[in-house]
């Protein structure tokens, strides 16, 4: 489903991702780990096509087709979904009329048939319920004075809207409490099929326990320095990331 | 559909003025390019005046609202025209106004609160674009204590158009326990456009709360950025920013606010 | 109650009220072409320089006086106003021991030492009384990296080229009616220049003293910072204490080329009137900052002298990426007024800005900030950010914020706040019962308030800013 094969990113004159290789195949969930400042969210940003962002080197194909040459809206579109870290307040625009615009241009880009207003509202109560979201939320304006366990309540009930092949969800557990966080995360669990893959870009393996992965990946310095499965995360919960960034200065 | 359209789908005559009954069994008083209008709202009366201005002219509004009385205003401005407008407030009564202006024109507000315990909240927006010129003033002057207001301006030019606000809260000396707002919000979206506002205060009471902001700048890019990795395209994610921009000054009528918020998106669609 | 209580902390009195007996030589009162020819004849001026004197002189008589200030101002007779009044000297100065011991004693009172061994923490200063530079101390220091700094009548004779060039380039003659007034009379002020790559190693300092009676001050400073040069300037100013109001006019001009960066802080004392109003400095200033690619301009200024104050500094942010600052604290009381503010002018690209203007209103004062920011068409991506808070103390006083913001530049973000507040009843109590007097507690509020600014003052500054604001609230509160 998706491949990248030697990525390399910067801003401006820095250098973020220096060379990350993944392969993700449908019905897989994949972790990525990695302490403060190792290019997670840059690798989620430069999937999602953020033109902050420019790709030095190195090819992604998502769904056979080369996803760097696509703008950031029509690779949302293809099925790539982005759950941001730090959701942004939209003033004045309600979610309702936001995810009308936004299911329905997918479905144009899929050739299909917009959405009646009342197919619309039936789905949007449908999905609110997968991540127990308030419905009265979806009349509000997008992510304007939400809490913070909201705020990531809303991008999963995004994701359950728009039904993306690959969701890449970065730090979706941040500033959570225990309640949210269980809640986001069997959101996740329910909308993951054999026919999607999730990214799961964590700081923390407590996530995990809810979201199993298949694959754990450790990032460092714009690098994939280490994988595993499942077992890689509670080693590095318990050990930290030393013994891993050692290993590769030696 | 526009505000006209709207009413005239009500079976409501728009040529000319007079009362008219909303589907809610609002009584209003409509006025449609009124020229010079003085008027009081009675002790305890309650009144709606729509205000339609569909050609180019001047109108002068003077409007005393008594005792404990109050008043709503809906003014919509379809085409250049010069509105000035006087409220003076007596004790206890409320005054709460919307404004849309999708042309050029001036809008000039002034709203004496005579009398305590007085509350006056205003909201307006102006859309203008290729060589129109926009003018919003609004004067607030807190004669006496104990009295609120809330005045929210928004503003969007496009094109070589030039958006301007002037607004200005007075507060008398022992007009103590003043509460007032101003705020003024500004968006230029064309690469000639030109906005210009001047928020000010005149204080000379000190137990007071009063505050005014005002901001000039553009479309939020993060947050185009966001709609766009939902799948809207660049111009869908700019013109839903525009009307969120602008909703809570429509929406802010419970009988218009669909209809105020279409007549400003069809002038979004000419900018 | 505790109003009253706070009211009466706040009357303090102006310490720097002296008079100093020492001979002064003035020129008739009033103002024509002779006084002109006169002054610049006194200043040993070249030609040239009197040409441009006359040439502001006759334009400045075609000017109406500026009405537009939220300031009521008496009539000020212009011709009732000794433009040159100078300290008698017998000859020029050599060496420290030249200067009058009674001048000198002067500046000891005043907190400036002019002795080089006792000017502490290596501020340099220029200091002037009436109508010229007393003395300028480590100027043989600072020409070792080439810095000039001396009195600007020196410079006209010393550096022609250099004051050619840049003297009326930011501020000219036709500006405005107290500019023009300036450029035709100014007695002395301060020249500096720092040149190219140069980091001033100390604090410039002037510090301006009115003494003589019936007289104007007229003094105009330049200061040039060239390309990547730095220099931090401090500018003070006192009066005696008198029931006639004395008028003073200055022009302050600042370019700063590329890359280079300058602070100018002032702490502005003039004498500012008794109680019941009478007397005090009519206060009229014009300061304003070039500033090329890359450059940086920083007002700081805490105001709590003069009996009206008009005052205005501007950064023109022509270079791309220069950074224009304003930082104000304005303290009024009694019947003091005051209209002071910034313009921030932004014509080069990515240029930012930043106003924190802290307004203090006590007594029966007015005090009004105003401002301009405008984006030019050209200035993509400028920035700026306002902050105007007041603090009213007493409830004959008032408040007033008067910005303009005006963009044409639709890739321009400017944001504007503004707040207005009282010293809680609540905020008192609170100090009192932990044991603070209302005239500490009071103090402590209002610097806390005026913290952000002066904390962009150099140490020495900012803390004889901290103590005049205690001074010039004691006897005040609300």
């Amino acid at each position: 489903m998706l491949s990248v094969k030697n990525l390399h990113a910067s801003v401006g004159d820095k250098e973020i991702l220096r060379g990350i290789n993944l392969e993700v195949r449908a019905g897989e969930v994949h972790a990525i780990m990695g302490p403060n400042g190792s290019g997670k969210s840059t690798f989620a940003s430069v999937l999602a096509g953020n033109e902050k962002f420019t790709v030095t080197e190195g090819e992604v194909t998502f769904m056979g087709k080369n996803l760097l040459e696509y703008s950031i809206e029509d690779r949302a579109r293809m099925g790539l979904f982005q759950g941001f870290q730090y959701p942004v307040e939209i003033p004045g625009v309600t979610m309702a009329n936001f995810m009308k615009i936004a299911v329905n241009e997918q479905r144009k880009f899929r050739g299909e048939e917009p959405l009646t207003a009342g197919e619309f509202l039936r789905m949007m109560r449908e999905k609110s319920a997968v991540v127990e979201l308030d419905t009265k939320l979806t009349n509000r304006a997008v992510n304007e004075g939400f809490s913070g366990g909201e705020k990531k309540k809303n991008e999963i009930f995004q994701m359950a809207m728009l039904e993306p092949k690959l969701a890449v969800l970065d730090e979706t557990d941040s500033g959570l409490d225990i309640d949210a966080l269980r809640i986001v995360a069997t959101g996740v669990t329910k909308l993951h099929t054999a026919e999607n893959a999730t990214i799961v870009i964590t700081h923390y393996q407590r996530l995990l326990d809810y979201i199993v992965p298949d694959y754990v990946h450790v990032l460092y310095k714009g690098r994939i320095i280490h994988s595993g499965d499942k077992t890689l995360a509670l080693k590095l919960e318990k050990e930290g990331y030393d013994w891993l960034i050692n290993n590769l200065e030696e | 559909m526009g505000v006209l359209d709207y009413l005239n789908s009500l079976g409501i005559d728009c040529s000319s003025s007079g009362e008219i009954t909303l589907p809610d069994g609002t009584p209003a008083l409509l006025l449609v390019n009124p020229t010079k209008v003085e008027c009081g709202i009675a002790e305890q009366g309650e009144d709606y005046l729509i205000l339609v201005h569909t050609h180019q002219g001047e109108s002068k509004l003077s409007i005393d609202v008594m005792p404990h009385a109050s008043l709503r205003i809906l003014q919509v401005i379809l085409a250049d025209a010069e509105c000035r407008m006087e409220v003076r407030q007596q004790v206890g009564s409320r005054c709460e106004m919307i404004s849309v202006v999708v042309a050029g024109g001036k809008v000039d507000y002034q709203t004496d609160m005579n009398g305590s315990f007085s509350s006056n909240v205003l909201r307006a927006a102006y859309v203008v674009g290729k060589e129109e010129n926009a003018r919003v003033n609004v004067r607030i002057n807190h004669n006496v204590a104990d009295c609120r207001s809330n005045s929210l301006v928004k503003g969007v030019a496009g094109g070589h158009a030039t958006g301007e606000f002037e607004g200005m809260v007075y507060v008398a000396p022992d007009a103590q326990r003043t509460d007032a707002v101003q705020t003024s919000r500004n968006i230029e979206i064309g690469c000639d456009a030109h906005i210009k506002a001047q928020p000010q205060l005149e204080i000379y009471a000190d137990d007071v709360k009063c505050s005014h902001g005002a901001t000039v700048g553009q479309l939020d890019n993060e947050a185009v950025l966001y709609m766009r990795q939902r799948g809207l395209s660049l111009e869908q994610a700019k013109r839903l920013q525009i009307e969120g921009f602008i909703s809570d000054i429509v929406y802010q009528s419970k009988e218009f606010g669909e209809v105020l918020a279409q007549e400003l998106t069809s002038k979004l669609e000419l900018l | 109650m505790a109003e009253k209580e706070i009211l009466e902390s706040l009357e303090g009195e102006y310490k720097y009220g002296f008079t100093t007996d020492i001979e002064t030589e003035t020129i008739a009162r009033g103002l024509n072409e002779e006084v002109i020819r006169l002054i610049s004849q006194k200043k040993e001026e070249p030609e040239w320089m009197l040409e441009r004197r006359l040439q502001a002189f006759r334009h400045w008589q075609q000017m109406p006086l500026p009405k537009w200030a939220h300031l009521d101002i008496p009539e000020i007779d212009f011709q009732d106003i000794i433009y040159y009044a100078a300290p008698k000297q017998t000859k020029k100065l050599g060496s420290m021991d030249e200067v009058d011991p009674e001048l000198k004693r002067t500046f000891d009172k005043l907190g400036i030492p002019l002795e080089e061994q006792m000017a502490l923490a290596g501020v340099a200063v220029d200091a002037v009384m009436d109508s010229v530079s007393v003395k300028t101390t480590f100027r043989e220091t600072l020409a070792e990296k080439g810095i000039i700094f001396c009195s600007i009548s020196e410079a006209i004779r010393e550096y022609p080229e250099l004051v050619k060039k840049y003297l009326g380039s930011v501020v000219p003659y036709t500006d405005n009616f107290y500019a023009a007034l300036n450029a035709a009379v100014f007695s002395d002020g301060s020249f500096c220049y720092i040149p190219k790559g140069v980091r001033c190693p100390m604090e410039l300092s002037t510090y301006f003293r009115i003494n003589a009676e019936g007289t104007g001050q007229f003094e105009r400073t330049l200061l040039v910072a060239d390309e990547g040069a730095y220099v931090s300037y401090l500018e003070g100013c006192t009066a005696p204490r008198r029931d006639e109001n004395q008028l003073h006019a200055a022009v302050v001009e600042i370019i700063v080329e590329r890359d280079a960066e300058v602070k100018y802080s002032t702490v502005q004392n003039w004498y500012p009137g008794d109680k019941e109003g009478k007397g005090g400095i009519y206060n009229f200033v014009t300061k304003r900052g070039l500033c090329r690619e890359n450059a940086r301009l920083s007002w700081t200024q805490v105001e709590t002298g003069s009996a009206i104050t008009w005052k205005y500094p501007s950064c023109v942010l022509l270079g791309d990426n220069s950074v224009g600052e304003f930082y104000s604290v304005a303290m009024t009381n009694n019947y003091q007024q005051a209209d002071t503010g910034t313009k921030m002018i932004h014509i080069g690209r990515n240029t930012r800005s930043r106003i924190v203007s802290k307004g203090i209103s006590a007594g029966k004062s007015q005090n009004a900030y105003r401002g301009l920011v405008r984006v030019a068409k050209a200035a993509e991506n400028a920035r700026n950010y306002s902050q105007c808070d007041s603090l009213l103390i007493g409830d004959k006083c008032g408040a007033h914020t008067f910005p303009v913001m005006d963009s044409k530049n639709p890739t321009a973000v400017i944001e504007h706040e503004a707040t207005t507040s009282k010293i809680s009843e609540e905020q008192l109590m609170y100090c009192r019962q932990r044991g603070l007097s209302t005239e500490d507690a009071v103090g402590l509020i209002v610097n806390g308030y005026a913290r952000e600014v002066l904390a962009k003052l150099p140490m020495e500054f900012a803390v004889e800013a901290q103590k005049l604001l205690a001074i010039n609230l004691e006897g005040s509160v609300g």
